[in-house]
C-alpha cells in the first residue's frame, strides 16, 4: 500500500501541475457562473415594459381600495378613472397599445363575472395581474349581504384541498429536496471522478507507450502501480469536485434564494458519495486493465472503444427510472453493475422511502463486481503493460486471464 | 573470492507450451562486471525479468545475497531495461526524484546526486528540461542516471549502450567500471562485443534460453577462442580443409578465414602447411568474442567441436 501512495501522489502532482488539467479546472465553474447569470444580465439590457394605461370605469366606488391593493402587490399600473360612454373607451384601447379597460358595475356584483377588455398587444403578464382583483370583488359581493364578521369570513374562506398520500412510511410530506439536491450532488461526482477514471486508462497506455512501465515495475508490483494509478487519479476527481464546490457553493448561495446549502448537508449526500466512489472503482479497474493492454490510441478497435461507452450505460435508464422509480426496469438497472450506481443515484433521490433491501443486494452484487474486476484488471495489467509494439486482442486478453 | 551479491540457479521459464529459458544459472559478483550475451530471442531479457522480479520463474531460484525471490529488497536493485523510456511531459528532475522515492532513496540526497551525474554526464543545467527536448542518447543517459540513483548494490543493465554514439559509449563505459569498482555488482547485456571484452571480467552466454558458454573472459577465449589463420591466396576449399588442425573455413573471394583446433601450437601449425598453398598475405589471431558470438548466433560448429575438446 506504502508503494501504491507513491505512485497516487506521483499521478495526483502530475495532473493538477498540468495546465490543460487547471484550465478545465476553472472553466467548468466559470462556463456554470456565465450561464446561471447570462440570462439574469439580457434581461438587464432589456427596457423596462412600459406600465400600461388601465381606465377604470368605478361605477361601484370601491377602486379606491383595490387600488392600493394592487400598489402594494408591485403591481404597476398607469390608471385612469373614468366615466365617459363605453364606446369612447373602447375605441381609445383598440386603437393604443398596451391599454385596458376594467368595468366595475353592478353586473359584475350580480354575475360575479368582471369584465375586462385589453389591446390585442397587451402582454399576457396583465391577465395574472388582473387576477387579484377577484378575491376583493368577491369580499364586497360579501359585505353587501350585511352577514356578520365571522359569517362574512367563513364564508369568504376558499374550499382547498387536503390530499395526502399514505404510504408504510411515516415520515410523510417529505420535502423532495432533500433527497433530490444530494443525488444531483453525488451524480456531479460520479460523473467527475468517472471522467477522471478514464484518465486511468490513458495512463496506463500512456506509461505502455512511453516505455516506463518496466522500469517502474523493479520497484513495485504491478497491481500497486494499477492501485496507485486508481487512487491518484481519484484524488484528482475529488479535487476537482472540491473546486468546484469552492467556487460554486457561495455563488449561488449569493445569487440564489434556494436554501442549497441546508439540502446539500445532510447524511444523504455521504450515501451518495459513497456511491459513487463504488461506480469510480468499478470503472477505473476497467480502465486500468484495458489501458494497459494498447499504447496507440488511434488504432483503438471496437472492443476497445466499446469499454469508453460504459459509464454512460445508466443514460439508457434515465426515462423508465423517472417514469417509474420502483418499475421493473429501474430495479434491473438497480442490480445491473455497469449502471448500478447511475440508477441508485437517480432512483434514491425521487423516493420518498427508500428500498433498503434492493439497496443492500445492489451494493453486494456492485462490490462483489468491483473486487471481480480489480482481480481480472490486475492479472491483464500485469502482463499488457509489458508487451511492446502492438494493441492486445480481446483473445490474447482472454489468455492472459488463465496464466 | 569476492562476495557473491546475486545467485541464478536452475532458473527456467516458459510461455504456454514454449520453453523460453532453461536451467539458468550463474552468480554476479560484488565489484564485478558479469556480461549476459546471447542472440536475439535467447532469453536474456526473460532471465532478467525473472532476476529483477517483474516474471516469476517456473522453476529454479533467484537469490540476492542470501535473501530468495520474494525477499529481495527491490531498492538494492538498479535496473536499466531494454525496452525503456521516461515521462515525455515532466521535467527531467521530477523523474529522477520519482524514481528516487519508489526506492525509498533519501530526496535531499537523491537530487544531490542527480545534479551530480547530470554534470558528469554532460546534461548541467537541463534538469528543468522534458525529456522531449532532448536527443535519444541525452535521454539514455539520463535513464541511466534514474537506475543508479538510489545507489543500487546490484546494477542490471540490458543494452544500456544501444543507440548511443562513441563519445557517449566511452562515457557510459566509465560509469559503468567507476560503478563496479566501488563495489557494484553489475550484470550487463550488450550486443558489442569490442565493449564486453573491454568491460567485463567474465561472461554468460545464453543460446536459444540455454547455457552455452560461462566463464572468466580470457578463459571463455582460450576455451572457445581457439587460433584463426587469414589467409590470401588462390586455394580452394577442399584443399583448405584438409590441413590438418582445421575445424572450419570460410571463405570470401581470395581471403580465407580458417579456424584451428584447440590445443594447436601456432609456430607448429605453420611449419606443417604444405608447399601446395598459395599464400600470398597470412595471419594468426586470437578468434574474438565477436567471432565466438557469431559462431554461436549462426550455429557454426566451432564450438561444438571445442566443446568435445573442453
Amino acid at each position: 500500500m506504502r508503494n501504491s501512495m507513491k505512485v497516487a501522489k506521483w499521478e495526483f502532482k502530475k495532473n493538477v501541475k498540468n495546465k490543460s488539467f487547471i484550465i478545465s479546472l476553472l472553466i467548468t465553474p466559470l462556463m456554470f457562473i456565465i450561464f446561471y447569470s447570462l440570462p439574469n444580465l439580457l434581461d438587464s439590457f432589456e427596457s423596462e415594459p412600459e406600465a400600461p394605461t388601465v381606465y377604470i370605469q368605478d361605477d361601484l366606488q370601491i377602486w379606491e381600495s383595490m387600488g392600493a391593493l394592487v400598489e402594494a402587490q408591485g403591481i404597476e399600473w398607469d390608471t385612469e378613472i373614468t366615466s365617459e360612454n363605453q364606446e369612447s373607451i373602447l375605441d381609445e384601447v383598440q386603437n393604443n397599445e398596451n391599454t385596458a379597460y376594467i368595468v366595475f358595475d353592478e353586473q359584475a356584483l350580480e354575475e360575479g363575472l368582471l369584465t375586462v377588455y385589453t389591446n390585442e398587444s397587451m402582454e399576457g403578464e396583465f391577465s395574472q395581474e388582473v387576477n387579484i382583483l377577484l378575491q376583493p370583488l368577491q369580499q364586497f359581493r360579501i359585505s353587501q349581504l350585511e352577514l356578520s364578521d365571522e359569517e362574512a369570513a367563513y364564508i369568504a374562506r376558499d374550499i382547498s384541498i387536503n390530499q395526502t398520500e399514505m404510504s408504510q412510511n411515516t415520515d410523510e410530506g417529505t420535502d423532495p429536496m432533500t433527497r433530490l439536491v444530494p443525488g444531483i450532488f453525488g451524480g456531479v461526482i460520479l460523473f467527475s471522478i468517472v471522467m477522471t477514471g478514464m484518465m486511468v486508462f490513458q495512463s496506463a497506455s500512456q506509461e505502455k507507450k512511453e516505455k516506463v512501465a518496466e522500469i517502474i515495475l523493479s520497484s513495485l508490483k504491478p497491481t500497486e502501480l494499477m492501485q496507485g494509478k486508481i487512487i491518484g487519479y481519484f484524488a484528482v476527481g475529488m479535487s476537482q469536485v472540491l473546486v468546484w464546490v469552492i467556487i460554486l457553493l457561495p455563488f449561488l448561495l449569493w445569487k440564489s434564494d434556494f436554501p442549497i446549502a441546508e439540502y446539500l448537508f445532510v447524511p444523504e449526500t455521504l450515501f451518495f458519495v459513497f456511491i459513487s466512489i463504488l461506480g469510480y472503482l468499478l470503472f477505473a479497474a476497467i480502465f486500468a486493465g484495458i489501458g494497459a493492454t494498447f499504447e496507440d490510441v488511434d488504432t483503438t478497435s471496437n472492443f476497445q472503444g466499446f469499454v469508453f461507452m460504459l459509464p454512460f450505460v445508466p443514460l439508457l435508464f434515465i426515462g423508465p427510472v423517472l417514469s417509474d422509480p420502483s418499475g421493473i426496469i429501474a430495479q434491473i438497472g438497480t442490480y445491473f453493475p455497469l449502471s448500478s450506481p447511475g440508477v441508485l443515484l437517480m432512483r434514491l433521490s425521487m423516493l420518498d422511502s427508500w428500498p433498503w433491501v434492493e439497496i443492500g443486494i445492489s451494493l453486494a452484487i456492485l462490490i462483489a463486481s468491483i473486487w471481480i474486476c480489480m482481480k481480472l484488471a490486475g492479472k491483464i495489467f500485469s502482463i499488457g503493460i509489458l508487451i511492446y509494439g502492438k494493441n492486445a486482442s480481446l483473445k490474447e486478453m482472454v489468455k492472459w486471464l488463465k496464466y | 573470492m569476492t562476495a557473491e551479491t546475486l545467485r541464478v540457479e536452475g532458473v527456467g521459464k516458459s510461455f504456454k507450451d514454449k520453453r523460453i529459458i532453461k536451467d539458468i544459472s550463474f552468480e554476479v559478483r560484488k565489484g564485478e562486471i558479469l556480461a549476459i550475451l546471447g542472440p536475439n530471442g535467447a532469453g536474456k531479457s526473460t532471465t532478467i525479468r525473472s532476476i529483477v522480479g517483474i516474471m516469476y520463474p517456473d522453476e529454479g531460484s533467484v537469490t540476492y545475497q542470501g535473501m530468495k525471490t520474494g525477499e529481495i529488497p527491490k531498492n538494492k536493485i538498479g535496473y536499466l531495461p531494454e525496452e525503456r523510456g521516461l515521462y515525455k511531459k515532466v521535467s527531467i528532475m521530477d523523474i529522477i526524484l520519482y524514481f528516487a522515492e519508489l526506492k525509498d532513496y533519501p530526496k535531499k540526497k537523491a537530487r544531490e546526486r542527480a545534479l551530480y551525474y547530470l554534470k558528469k554526464l554532460g546534461l548541467e543545467g537541463k534538469e528543468k528540461s522534458t525529456i522531449e527536448e532532448f536527443s535519444k542518447g541525452m535521454g539514455q543517459k539520463v535513464q541511466f542516471i534514474a537506475s543508479i540513483i538510489h545507489e543500487p548494490e546490484l546494477l542490471i543493465l540490458d543494452e544500456p549502450f544501444s543507440g548511443l554514439d562513441p563519445v557517449s559509449q566511452d562515457v557510459m563505459k566509465n560509469e559503468i567500471k567507476e560503478l563496479a569498482k566501488a563495489g557494484t555488482a553489475i550484470l550487463l547485456s550488450a550486443h558489442q562485443m569490442n565493449v564486453v571484452e573491454e568491460l567485463c571480467d567474465r561472461l554468460f552466454m545464453i543460446h536459444r534460453g540455454e547455457k552455452v558458454v560461462y566463464g572468466k573472459l580470457d578463459e571463455v577465449k582460450a576455451q572457445f577462442g581457439s587460433y584463426k589463420c587469414t589467409l590470401r591466396g588462390q586455394n580452394t576449399i577442399a584443399s583448405l580443409e584438409k590441413l590438418p588442425q582445421v575445424n572450419r573455413v570460410e571463405q570470401n573471394g581470395e581471403t580465407s578465414a580458417l579456424y584451428l583446433q584447440q590445443d594447436i601450437n601456432p609456430a607448429k601449425w605453420l611449419r606443417q602447411l604444405p608447399e601446395t598453398i598459395n599464400i600470398q598475405e597470412l595471419s594468426i589471431s586470437r578468434t574474438s568474442l565477436h567471432e565466438i558470438f557469431i559462431d554461436i548466433a549462426t550455429d557454426k560448429n566451432l564450438l561444438e567441436r571445442n566443446d568435445q575438446h573442453a
